[in-house]
C-alpha cells in the first residue's frame, strides 16, 4: 500500500492496517532475524574451514620467506624489503611472547577453576602478628583471562594475516609485479582502505571499554560470585546455568520479583516513550503555530530544563514530592490532605511517568520541531479543504506521518527507557519497597534492581544474569525493528 | 469571514495561555532551585515554601570556603575532562559515522548491527572491570582515565551522525574523486564543512556527559578527592553529616553549572535541531 | 605437588618479609601508609598523624590521606582492597562483609590492653569468632530521643504513649523514621527479638514470633497516631521547634538541633512503649566506629601502631572536642566533659538497652524497611503476622 492510499483511509481502518502489518511483519521479521543469524554463523564456519585449508596449502606452495613467516611473523615482508611492515609483525609476536610468559599464562591457567589458593596466615612471634600470604583473586583471574584470550585471538588473526600477506607477496613477485612500498601503504590507508584507518581507533576503544568488560560480566552470570564468595578473601567458581534456573522458577521469590519487575519495566518503557513523544510533538506544534510570537523564547524556556543536570533536578523533584515535601505543604495551605506521590505503589508509578515527561519533553520538542516542518503542506491543505479541525488534522495527518517517519527513533527511545536508570534511581529509588519482592520496590526497573543487588547485596552473579536478560530483550527488539525499518532499507536513496 | 477571524484570535489566545501554563510548570522546579540557592536558613527541608531571608553567601562560600568542598578545583577538573572528552569523542564519533555511512567495505552491515546492540548492556555493570583494566594500564584515579572512560565508547554512538551523513548527496564525492581527491580528502575538505550542525550536536552531547555523571567517576576516583568532578563533589554535600549545613550551597553549585550549559544550549539550539532532525529520524 | 610448591613459595615470601623487619627494631626504609577518613576529619587526622610521627622519631614515615567516609569504607575497600588505605575508619555494621572478603588484618598486638581500655560492647562489635579485627574509635553510632523542653517535661518522655498524648494536645508531632531498618528495630528489640548469624552464614531472625507480632501491632498503632510523623533527617531538622517537638535520631544531628532549639534543647533515652498490655523499654542498635587495618598492607606492624595511636585515649578525647564524637575508651568516656554532653549522656543511657549491630547482615535492611513502609502507608491489606512472616522469610533468605 502506498503512503498516500494509507493516509486517505478512515482512522479506524488505519489502526487495523497498521496492526495487521505490524503483526505480520514482526512474525516475519522474527523468523528472518534468526534465519539471518543462522546464515551468518554458517558462513563464518565455512570461512574458518576455508582458512584452515588455505593455511596448509599455502605452506605447501610457499617459498622460504613465506614458510618462515609461519614461525617468525613478518619474515615474508622483511626478507622482501618491506621493512616497516615486517618490524610491525615481528614486534607484535615478541610482545605476545613476553606478555604470555610474564603475565598471561599465569592467568589463563587458572581460568578453568578461577583460583585454588586461599589466603594463608603464619604467626610471626617477634612482632606478635600474623603474616598473610594472599590467595588467588577469582575476579582478577577472570578479568585478566578474558583480556589474555582477547589478545590471543587478536594475535592469531594477525598471524593468519601475516601468512596471507607473505603468500600474496610471493605471488606478486612471481607474476613480476612490484611490491607495495611503505608510501603506497600509507596512500592506500588514506584512500581505498580509509575505513581501516578511521575505524581502528574507535573499534579499539570499544573493545577495551565495552566488549572486554561485557564478556567479563557475561561470564560472571555463570559463577557463584555473590555475597558469600567475595574476593579476595574467598574464591568463587563456575556454577553453569544455576543462576538462570533460580531466576526462572528455581527460587520462588526471585522469579516472582523478576516477573513483576519485568512487567513494570515494559509498561514503563511504553508509557515513558509514547507520553514523551506525543506530548513533545504537541508542544512543538504549539510553539510553531502560525501567529505565535517569540518562538525562540518559548523554546528556550523548555530547553533550560535540559541544562540543569538531571541528578540535581531529579533529587530536587524527589524532595518536592516527598510526603512532607513542598508540594504537599502547598496543598496543605488549601486544606488538601497530603498526597503520597512516591510512597503509594500506584501513585509512585504514575508520578515517575509524569516526572519523566517533565524531563524528556523538551528533548522531543526539539527533535520533532524540525521534522514537523517537513510534513508536506499539501497534506494539510487537503485536510483543510475537507473541513478537518485541528484535532482531526493531528490524529489523521501529523501523528501517522510522524510515526511513519520516526520508527527508528521510537525504538531507540523504547530501549533507552528500559535502561533508564537515572529517573527511577534518583526520583523514587525504586520505592515503595515491597515484601513481595526480593530486595526491590514497586517502581524498580530491571536495571535499578540490578544496581541494588550489586551495591547492597554484592550479588554480582544475579546482577549479571539480569543484565544478560535485559541485553537479550533489548537487542532482539532493536535488531529486528531497526533492520526492517524504512530508514535502513532506503539508506542509499538519498545519496 | 469575521467568524473565522475571531476563531483564529481565540485559538491564538488559547495557545498562549497553554504555553504560559506549561512554562510555569516546567520552570517551577528550576525557580525553586534558584530560590533555595539564595536561602539564608540552612537545611534541606523547611516547613514553609518561600525562604524567610535571602543571602548571597551560598555562592561566595563555594569559592572562599574550599577546605571541605573544593568547588573551584572540581569545576576546573570537570572543565578539563569535558574539553578533552569532547574533542576525542567528536573525532572518534565522526570518523565512525562517516566510514559507516559513506564507505563500502566487507563486514560493514555486521558492524552496524553489532554496534547497535553493544551499547545495550547496562553500563555500570562493567565499571569494576574497566577500573581494573585502567589500573593495569597504570591510569587509575587520574583525570586521563576519566577522559578515556567517557570517550572510549564513542564509536558506538554513531547512529545520529551516520543518519546525517546519509543525507549528503553522493554526487559530491563522485565529483571530488574525478578531481583526484582521496577518500581522506573528501572527508576533511568536502563532507566536514557541510556538517556543522552534526558536529555541533556531537560536541554538545559529549561536552555535557562529564558534568552529570556521578557513578562512573566515583568508581574511578575512589579516595582521590582532588580529582573529583563537580557532580560527585556536589554529591558529597548530601551525606547525612553535611546535608543540613550544605544543602543550600549544593543548590548554588548546581545553578552555577547550569549557567554555562544553558548559554551553550541557547546559542547552539539551531544546530542541535538541524543535526538531530537530519540524522536521527528520516523516512 | 602444587600445594607443596605453594607452601615453599609462601615460606620464601615469609623469610623475605621477616628479613625485612626483624624483631621490634625499626624499619630502615621509609614506611608508606595511607589513612582514610571522612572529609570533615581530614584536618584533625593530619594533626594526629603529625603527633604520631613526633612520637616515633626513629622511623621515617610517608603518610598520605584519602577521603572516604566511614559509611562508604566497605564499598570502596571491596572495590579494590589492594588500592585501599592501610588504615581506615568504618562503621561496625560493615565488619562481617569486610572479614568475609578477607579485607581486615587480625589485630594481635596489644590485644589485651585494647580490650581492657575500651567498652565491652565496642570490643564485641570489633570481634568475629573470637578474633579482634579492628580498633574501637567511637561509641556514638546509635540513636535516642531529642525533644523540645518547652513541650515535654522530663517525665513525659519516659513513655511513648504519654508523649503522643501530650503532643496531640499541643498540636505537635513526634518524629521517627519508621521506614528504616535501623530505627524500626527498636520496637522488635524492645520486645526481646533477636537477630543472629546462623551456621550457614545467613541471618536468623525471630521478629515474627508472638512478641514480634505484638511489637508489630505497636508499630501499627504508633504510625497510625495523628501525632506521628516520618521523614528523613531533613524533615526532622527542618521542622524541629516548629511542628515537630521530639524526634528519634543520633549524635550526628546534635550540633544542628542544638542550634535550632537553643535553650529548649534536650535529649533522653528512648521511651517505653505498650507491648500487648505491658510497658517495655524500646531497644536500639548500638553502633561503633572502628579503625581497621587493611590485610594487604605492606607494613602491618607500623599500620597497627598508627591504628592504635589514632584510637587511644588522648585522641578519642580530641575527637570528642573537635567533632563531638562519643568515645569508646572507658576513661575518655568517663571524663566530665563527655558526661556533660546532653546527646552523649542520652545515648549512654540508651546503650544499656542496646543490641550490637555486628550480627546484622546486609539482607536485613530492605525487608525491614519494606515493612516500615507498609506501616507508614497504613497498608493493612495483610495482617501484621503475615507481613512479618514475609519480612522474616526475606531476611533469612
Amino acid at each position: 500500500m502506498k503512503y498516500i492510499d494509507y493516509v486517505t483511509l478512515p482512522w479506524y481502518r488505519k489502526i487495523i492496517v497498521k496492526l495487521q502489518q505490524g503483526i505480520k511483519n514482526f512474525g516475519k521479521k522474527f523468523v528472518t532475524f534468526f534465519v539471518l543469524l543462522w546464515k551468518g554463523i554458517v558462513s563464518a564456519l565455512k570461512g574458518l574451514g576455508r582458512g584452515v585449508k588455505n593455511y596448509f596449502s599455502m605452506f605447501a606452495k610457499g617459498d622460504v620467506p613465506t614458510r618462515l613467516s609461519y614461525f617468525i611473523m613478518g619474515s615474508g615482508c622483511l626478507l622482501r624489503g618491506q621493512i616497516v611492515r615486517g618490524i610491525g609483525f615481528l614486534s607484535l609476536q615478541l610482545f605476545y611472547i613476553v606478555y604470555m610468559f610474564s603475565f598471561g599464562w599465569g592467568q589463563i591457567k587458572l581460568f578453568p577453576t578461577l583460583g585454588i589458593a586461599t589466603k594463608k596466615e603464619i604467626w610471626d612471634e617477634v612482632n606478635q602478628i600474623y603474616r598473610y600470604v594472599q590467595g588467588d583473586n577469582s575476579m582478577l583471574i577472570l578479568l585478566f583471562s578474558v583480556l589474555t584470550i582477547a589478545i590471543t585471538v587478536a594475535i592469531i588473526t594477525v598471524y593468519f594475516f601475516n601468512i596471507r600477506m607473505a603468500y600474496n607477496n610471493q605471488q606478486m613477485l612471481e607474476s613480476g609485479k612490484k611490491l607495495n612500498t611503505y608510501g603506497d601503504d600509507i596512500n592506500s590507508f588514506l584512500d581505498k582502505r580509509l575505513h581501516v584507518t578511521f575505524l581502528s581507533p574507535p573499534v579499539l576503544g570499544v573493545i577495551i571499554f565495552t566488549v572486554l568488560p561485557l564478556i567479563f560480566m557475561i561470564l560472571i552470570a555463570f559463577t557463584n560470585y555473590d555475597k558469600n564468595h567475595q574476593p579476595p578473601g574467598s574464591l568463587f567458581t563456575w556454577v553453569g546455568l544455576e543462576n538462570f534456573k533460580n531466576m526462572f522458577g528455581g527460587n520462588a521469590l526471585l522469579s516472582t520479583t523478576f516477573k513483576g519487575i519485568l512487567g513494570w519495566t515494559l509498561i514503563w518503557a511504553f508509557f515513558a516513550t509514547f507520553s514523551n513523544y506525543i506530548l513533545g510533538m504537541l508542544l512543538a506544534l504549539l510553539i510553531n503555530k502560525k501567529g505565535i510570537q517569540l518562538k525562540k523564547m518559548w523554546r528556550t524556556i523548555f530547553v533550560t530544563t535540559i541544562a540543569v543536570p538531571q541528578f540535581v533536578t531529579l533529587l530536587l523533584m524527589s524532595r518536592l514530592l516527598a510526603d512532607e515535601g513542598a508540594v504537599n505543604v502547598l496543598l496543605g495551605y488549601f486544606g488538601i490532605q497530603p498526597v503520597r506521590f512516591l510512597t503509594d505503589a500506584l501513585l509512585a508509578k504514575i508520578t515517575v511517568i509524569i516526572v519523566n515527561i517533565w524531563v524528556g519533553v523538551p528533548y522531543t520538542m526539539l527533535i520533532t520541531s524540525g521534522i514537523l516542518m517537513n510534513i508536506p503542506a499539501e497534506l494539510y491543505e487537503s485536510a483543510r479543504i475537507d473541513g478537518a479541525g485541528p484535532f482531526k488534522t493531528f490524529t489523521k495527518i501529523t501523528l501517522p506521518y510522524m510515526m511513519f517517519v520516526t520508527t527508528p527513533y521510537l525504538i531507540t527511545q523504547f530501549v533507552a527507557n528500559i535502561n533508564n536508570f537515572n529517573v527511577i534511581y534518583l526520583l523514587s529509588g525504586g520505592g515503595p519497597l515491597s515484601l513481595d519482592y526480593y530486595q526491590a520496590g514497586k517502581t524498580d526497573l530491571l536495571v535499578t534492581w540490578l544496581y541494588k543487588l550489586t551495591v547492597n547485596q554484592q550479588d554480582y552473579n544475579l546482577a549479571s544474569t539480569i543484565g544478560i536478560l535485559i541485553f537479550v530483550l533489548s537487542a532482539v527488539i532493536s535488531l529486528i525493528v531497526y533492520n526492517s525499518s524504512s530508514s535502513v532499507k532506503k539508506e542509499d536513496t538519498f545519496q | 469571514m469575521k467568524n473565522a477571524k475571531t476563531r483564529t484570535t481565540f485559538t491564538t489566545v488559547l495557545t498562549y495561555f497553554v504555553l504560559i501554563v506549561l512554562s510555569i510548570l516546567w520552570l517551577m522546579p528550576i525557580v525553586w532551585l534558584v530560590i533555595t540557592s539564595f536561602r539564608a536558613e540552612p537545611g534541606a527541608w523547611t516547613e514553609y515554601i518561600l525562604p524567610k531571608s535571602y543571602t548571597l553567601k551560598n555562592y561566595t562560600k563555594l569559592f572562599t570556603n574550599t577546605e571541605l568542598f573544593n568547588y573551584p578545583r572540581w569545576f576546573m577538573n570537570t572543565l578539563v575532562v569535558a574539553i578533552f572528552t569532547c574533542i576525542i569523542t567528536t573525532v572518534l564519533n565522526l570518523m565512525t559515522s562517516y566510514t559507516l555511512s559513506r564507505l563500502r567495505f566487507k563486514g560493514r552491515k555486521a558492524m552496524l548491527n553489532v554496534g547497535l546492540i553493544l551499547g545495550m548492556f547496562p553500563g555500570f555493570m562493567s565499571m569494576i572491570a574497566i577500573y581494573f583494566l585502567l589500573k593495569a594500564m597504570g591510569l587509575s584515579q587520574s583525570l586521563v582515565a576519566l577522559v578515556l572512560v567517557y570517550s572510549g565508547g564513542a564509536g558506538l554512538s554513531y547512529y545520529i551522525a551516520k543518519g546525517f551523513f546519509d543525507t549528503i548527496p553522493r554526487s559530491l564525492d563522485e565529483a571530488a574523486k574525478i578531481d583526484g581527491a582521496t577518500q581522506n580528502d573528501i572527508f576533511w575538505k568536502i563532507i566536514l564543512p557541510l556538517s556543522k550542525p552534526i558536529v555541533i550536536y556531537t560536541v554538545l552531547m559529549a561536552f555535557m556527559a562529564p558534568w552529570v555523571d556521578f557513578i562512573f567517576v566515583s568508581v574511578i576516583m575512589k579516595d582521590n578527592y582532588n580529582n573529583y568532578t563537580i557532580a560527585l563533589g556536589l554529591y558529597q554535600m548530601l551525606t547525612r553529616e553535611n546535608i543540613y549545613q550544605y544543602f543550600t550551597q549544593f543548590c548554588a553549585g548546581a545553578v552555577l553549572i547550569s549557567i554555562p550549559i544553558t548559554l551553550l544550549f541557547i546559542k547552539m539550539q539551531k544546530y542541535y535541531v538541524e543535526g538531530v532532525t537530519a540524522g536521527g529520524v528520516k523516512g | 605437588m602444587k600445594k607443596t610448591l605453594a607452601i615453599i613459595l609462601s615460606m620464601l615470601i615469609l623469610t623475605g618479609a621477616l628479613a625485612g623487619c626483624t624483631g621490634e627494631s625499626t624499619p630502615t626504609e621509609t614506611v608508606t601508609l595511607k589513612v582514610w577518613g571522612s572529609q570533615e576529619d581530614q584536618a584533625m587526622l593530619a594533626t594526629m598523624v603529625e603527633e604520631f610521627k613526633a612520637a616515633n622519631p626513629k622511623v621515617k614515615y610517608d603518610i598520605t590521606f584519602g577521603v572516604v567516609s566511614e559509611a562508604d569504607a566497605k564499598t570502596k575497600v571491596l572495590e579494590d582492597p589492594a588500592a585501599a588505605a592501610d588504615v581506615f575508619a568504618f562503621a561496625n555494621d560493615q565488619i562481617n562483609d569486610l572479614v568475609n572478603a578477607g579485607a581486615l588484618y587480625e589485630i594481635t598486638r596489644n590485644k589485651d590492653k585494647i580490650s581492657n581500655e575500651n567498652m565491652q560492647g565496642s570490643i564485641e562489635a570489633a570481634t568475629i569468632n573470637g578474633k579482634l579485627y579492628a580498633y574501637p574509635e567511637t561509641a556514638d553510632n546509635g540513636y535516642f530521643m531529642y525533644y523540645d523542653k518547652s513541650v515535654f517535661s522530663e517525665n513525659d518522655v519516659k513513655s511513648l504513649d504519654k508523649m503522643l498524648e501530650v503532643a496531640q494536645s499541643k498540636d505537635k508531632k513526634i518524629f521517627m523514621d519508621v521506614s528504616n531498618g535501623w530505627y524500626i528495630a527498636s520496637f522488635f528489640l524492645g520486645a526481646g527479638g533477636k537477630l543472629t548469624v546462623g551456621e550457614d552464614g545467613k541471618q536468623d531472625c525471630d521478629f515474627n514470633n508472638e512478641n514480634g507480632v505484638k511489637a508489630g501491632e505497636a508499630i501499627k498503632a504508633f504510625t497510625a497516631h495523628p501525632a506521628f510523623i516520618t521523614g528523613d533527617d531533613a524533615v526532622l531538622k527542618g521542622a524541629m521547634g516548629g511542628k515537630i517537638a521530639a524526634g528519634v535520631s543520633g549524635t550526628w544531628n546534635a550540633e544542628d538541633l542544638k542550634s535550632i532549639l537553643k535553650d529548649n534543647y534536650a535529649a533522653a533515652k528512648l521511651p517505653t512503649f505498650t507491648l500487648g498490655n505491658e510497658q517495655v523499654q524500646m531497644g536500639s542498635f548500638a553502633g561503633y566506629k572502628l579503625v581497621g587495618i587493611n590485610s594487604h598492607t605492606q607494613w602491618p606492624v607500623e599500620a597497627m601502631k598508627l591504628g592504635e595511636w589514632l584510637t587511644n585515649e588522648v585522641n578519642q578525647i580530641t575527637r570528642f572536642k573537635v567533632r563531638a564524637m562519643g568515645p569508646s575508651n572507658i576513661k575518655a568516656a568517663a571524663s566530665d566533659e563527655v558526661k556533660a554532653n546532653i546527646a552523649l549522656a542520652a545515648l549512654a543511657q540508651q546503650n544499656q538497652y542496646a543490641t550490637s549491630q555486628k550480627d546484622v547482615l546486609g539482607s536485613y535492611w530492605l525487608p525491614a524497611e519494606a515493612f516500615g513502609t507498609a506501616m507508614e502507608a497504613k497498608d493493612y491489606s495483610k495482617t501484621i503476622k503475615e507481613q512479618l512472616d514475609a519480612m522474616v522469610a526475606q531476611i533469612e533468605s
